[in-house]
């Protein structure tokens, strides 16, 4: 099965500093592919890279196996690139269907032209997140957990293949991270996959097909998660040396 | 919107329609400068109300607005609305040529570059011959105050019922989603960069519109007058007065500033503009979001609303 998603060889320097280091790796269709490390580590850079924010020094991206990197975040997102930010923020100005009904309207394909079945598509995607009774509130009224899930339902509503998740679980408690993980599986379900980035490292565990590890820029861990978390590099990475 | 507000809506329109019946000469003159000037509020509040980018030039169409009526009329002997055409396909080509650069600028910086672009255009123009350079151009006179009068107040409804058909459309939706997010938009599928263009282009076929129809009015202008700096500060105070971002915000901020500032020159003349500062300020301490958001809130919140607002400036 070919790869939906490749990066190959990703770099990306900051004046003096490597953030990420020849970084490579391949999302398959309808997988959960976990992205940890420290923080620090690199992993909202290279999301980034991916969701075209950011242009990578070296290296490049492959979309469904033809090349995207020289194109600006907007034509990846009609595309099928979607994607979350780890420091939510919301369209203050609009309600919480609002929110989402821009992603309706400018997702894959460029979006829905008609406002009122791109409101219809954005209510359909607050049910499937659970954030359904919160359709007409203002954004800025949502507490944490209502955030990360209306980031998920604007990222949904733009129809993407592939999802990045710049952690959706921080700050959550026990019962939230568990419905979290449930609409994630949801979602991979109908079919898309999944580029989760998270700290918490239980969750991760059990959501993802595959873990990557990244630590100062570098992969040094890729596989099956039970491999991956036994791996020593990998808990020297989290805990110190002399730990493992 | 719902039919009593629809109603009300259309009972001033109604009303202004008629003043140049009504009123007094003096009155119909006061209502025309007004009218350009919501128009212009109006304009601006597309591009820095909705988009988020405030600009400081939009004087520049104006002036453009108002030389391309006065070099089609004068220079070339054509009529009326062809110079307003000429002058909006002039305005166009600003936006879309300058636009395009200065657009890449946020915030502050974008401020600064316009009104600097503002600044140049007096300059500039006053070197071409066309134009009429320092000394500028005398157009045919008309008087017809009550015709001007209703093709400002025309110019005004079709600005306002753009502005209101944004509310309601995927290229609003976009340029909110934008003014709340640039990054977070174009990650979402907005085209920025098309978007700002356009929403500068829409703010400066306005203006460039009301340009022109002032310069037909007053049948003069020169560099210094055409591209009025003080334009700007007063269509910005008066979008963000009425609420920048709303669709009757900027009308409203026009209007009760224009009268505020007519009625303080005729009764103390000497330090209006004091006042006017004054009550400037009182607005922005008090109601930084404008009129609109009061009208919004202060039912629910009443007089906390002000002390919230007090506090946030940490006076």
């Amino acid at each position: 099965m070919s790869a939906l998603l490749e990066v190959r060889h990703a770099t990306r320097r900051f004046a003096g500093l490597v953030a990420l280091d020849d970084v490579s790796f391949a999302l398959a269709p309808s997988e959960i592919l976990g992205l940890i490390g420290p923080n620090g580590a690199g992993k909202t850079t290279l999301i980034s890279i991916v969701s075209g924010t950011l242009a990578p020094s070296e290296g490049e991206v492959l979309f469904q196996g033809a090349p995207i990197t020289a194109l600006p975040a907007f034509r990846r997102a009609r595309l099928g690139i979607g994607r979350t930010f780890q420091i939510m923020r919301p369209f203050p100005g609009l309600s919480v269907l609002d929110n989402v009904a821009v992603g309706a309207l400018f997702g894959r394909g460029g979006g829905q032209p008609k406002l009122a079945v791109a409101r219809e598509q954005a209510r359909a995607c607050l049910d499937f997140v659970g954030l359904g009774r919160s359709a007409g509130q203002r954004a800025e009224e949502l507490g944490g957990p209502g955030r990360k899930r209306l980031e998920l339902a604007k990222a949904l509503a733009m129809q993407p293949k592939v999802l990045l998740c710049d952690e959706v679980m921080a700050g959550l408690n026990h019962v939230e991270i568990d419905e979290v993980i449930d609409v994630i599986r949801k979602v991979r379900d109908q079919g898309i996959s999944i580029l989760v980035i998270e700290h918490v490292i239980k969750a991760i565990k059990s959501l993802s097909d595959r873990l990557l590890v990244l630590h100062h820029g570098e992969k040094i861990a890729e596989g099956v998660p039970a491999e991956v978390l036994a791996n020593p590099t990998v808990i020297e990475a989290y805990l110190g040396k002399g730990r493992a | 919107m719902k039919p009593v507000r629809a109603l009300l809506v259309l009972a001033a329109l109604a009303l202004l329609a008629a003043v140049p019946w009504l009123g007094s000469d003096t009155l119909i003159q006061f209502g025309i400068n007004t009218l350009l000037l919501a128009v212009l509020a109006q304009g601006w509040n597309i591009i820095g109300g909705y988009t988020g980018y405030a600009s400081f030039g939009n004087s520049v169409f104006y002036g453009l607005g108002s030389y391309g009526v006065a070099i089609a009329m004068v220079q070339w002997h054509l009529p009326f609305a062809v110079g307003l055409v000429f002058g909006v396909g002039l305005g166009i080509v600003f936006a879309c040529s300058l636009g395009v650069a200065v657009l890449r600028l946020r915030g502050h910086y974008f401020a600064i570059a316009t009104l600097a672009l503002a600044q140049v255009m007096t300059a500039i123009v006053s070197n071409i011959g066309l134009a009429g350079q320092n000394v500028g151009l005398v157009l045919p006179p008309l008087n017809n105050d009550r015709l001007f009068y209703e093709l400002a107040l025309g110019l005004l409804v079709l600005a306002t019922l753009t502005v209101w058909g944004l509310t309601r459309s995927r290229f609003g939706f976009g340029l909110i989603a934008i003014r709340e997010n640039e990054e977070g938009a174009a990650v979402m599928g907005i085209d920025t960069t098309l978007y700002k263009v356009l929403a500068f282009n829409l703010a400066g076929i306005f203006s460039a519109l009301a340009g022109g129809i002032h310069a037909y009015w007053i049948t003069f202008l020169d560099p210094e007058s055409a591209f009025d700096i003080s334009l700007n500060v007063k269509m910005i105070i008066m979008a963000v007065f009425g609420g920048p971002g709303t669709v009757l915000g900027p009308i409203v901020g026009a209007f009760s500033l224009s009268a505020i500032s007519e009625l303080l020159s005729s009764n103390v003349t000497s330090v209006a503009g004091l006042f006017f500062g004054a009550v400037i300020v009182a607005a922005i301490v008090l109601m930084p979001r404008g009129l609109a958001d009061i009208v919004r809130n202060v039912p629910k919140t009443g007089w906390r609303y002000f002390r919230q607002n007090i506090r946030a400036h940490r006076l």
